[in-house]
């Protein structure tokens, strides 16, 4: 009876074994095996937990089969880490489903935060990366804005989130629609502009100084010379070039209709 | 067709508070009322040499300097930060530095013409 017992408990804890039986869940093991053939043996490189791996993969087709309106693409990110791309209007339903979802149970968000990339359409790029203690398993969730437009508040699913966005307000300017208290977090009162956007220049635009004249702190516009700079987003030094010559993210196939 | 083309061309945008220009034009004068209505007290708690009529006029300056906006949601942006200014300096959180800030004593106009610019070395 203990043993039966264990085992029930047992697929109940792991997310991906769900209802389907194991058929689907083995199959996609073996394509993640195969693809990748030979078990990565250099001693500096992260081994990845292929079955992990697998299970992550089908777990994130899962999601997309259940919220089909808002996910817009699925990828496995530096070998095992799921990915969830998602329209900024269903980021709240989103967040809700991994956060309440029985087979999900992301209870605990470990940050929010963004990503600037000037030349895209939406600049900035939101990322929620959460965590299922119940399941031990992360998951990150990223949408996209721009600097006017509004993205909802998650707030109202994680408590935890304020500050969090609190801190993107300020150093990126998006505008968070129904927070509770979105006020600056880092920045000292009177700053101008937002200092982790990719066009704030590197000085700032003021400068802040005591004058003794006036006997107290005095902010004057500052204006230095900068020359034109590219980003290259890649990292600037190449750290593992046997590791990094393919790209790392590989998308999950979905059913779209 | 061309009503479609026209449509195609237009951008739907979500809005940040206002729906269209009048909303925008409201919530700019309430918040100058709002502003307005702090200046005595702002003047008294922070201890500025500085009387509510300066006060009031670097008011009118900060607003107009934005007259010629028409985006409805850069106004609204501008709105917000307004706002935000306004609790952080009726709370205090702000410190006397901050409020002298407004009225710029300490920066010197940048060189116009030609010889001002030599004299001071600016290309």
């Amino acid at each position: 009876m203990a043993l039966i017992f264990r085992q029930v408990i047992r697929n109940l804890r792991s997310p991906l074994v769900r209802n389907q039986g194991t058929a689907r869940y083995i199959s996609t093991g073996q394509s993640c095996l195969s693809k990748t053939e030979k078990p990565e043996t250099r001693p500096t490189v992260r081994k990845i937990n292929l079955i992990q791996k697998g299970q992550l993969t089908e777990f994130g087709q899962y999601v997309a089969e259940c919220l089909p309106k808002y996910i817009q693409k699925v990828q496995i990110a530096a070998g095992d880490e799921l990915e969830l791309l998602v329209a900024p209007d269903g980021i709240i339903p989103v967040l809700e489903f991994l956060k309440d979802h029985h087979n999900a149970q992301f209870a605990c968000l470990t940050d929010i935060t963004a990503m600037d990339v000037p030349s895209r359409d939406y600049r900035f790029e939101l990322i929620y990366n959460l965590l299922s203690l119940r399941y031990k398993t992360r998951i990150r969730v990223k949408t996209y804005t721009d600097e006017l437009t509004p993205i909802e508040s998650s707030c109202s699913v994680y408590k935890g989130s304020n500050w969090y966005e609190r801190e993107i307000w300020d150093m990126f300017g998006v505008f968070f629609a129904n927070h509770p208290d979105l006020r600056r977090i880092l920045t000292d009162y009177g700053f101008q502009g937002h200092p982790l956007r990719k066009d704030f220049p590197l000085s700032g635009y003021v400068e802040v100084r005591y004058d003794d004249e006036q006997k107290r702190v005095v902010i004057e516009p500052l204006e230095l010379a900068q020359e034109f700079r590219k980003f290259d987003l890649s990292a600037p030094w190449e750290q593992f070039p046997n590791f990094r010559k393919e790209s790392t993210t590989e998308e999950v196939k979905i059913n779209k209709q | 067709m061309a009503s479609r083309a026209m449509n195609l061309a237009q951008r739907q945008v979500k809005p940040i508070l206002s729906l269209d220009q009048d909303e925008a034009r409201k919530r700019a004068i309430n918040l100058y009322r709002a502003w307005n209505k702090q200046l005595p007290f702002i003047v008294r708690h922070f201890d500025i040499p500085k009387s509510v009529e300066q006060c009031r006029q670097i008011l009118r300056e900060e607003f107009t300097k934005h007259e010629n906006l028409t985006d409805v949601r850069v106004i609204d942006m501008l709105i917000i930060k307004g706002q935000m200014e306004l609790q952080e300096s009726v709370n205090n959180w702000k410190q006397k530095g901050h409020i002298m800030s407004y009225f710029k004593e300490t920066i010197e106009p940048k060189p116009k013409d030609f010889l001002s610019k030599f004299l001071q070395g600016v290309d």
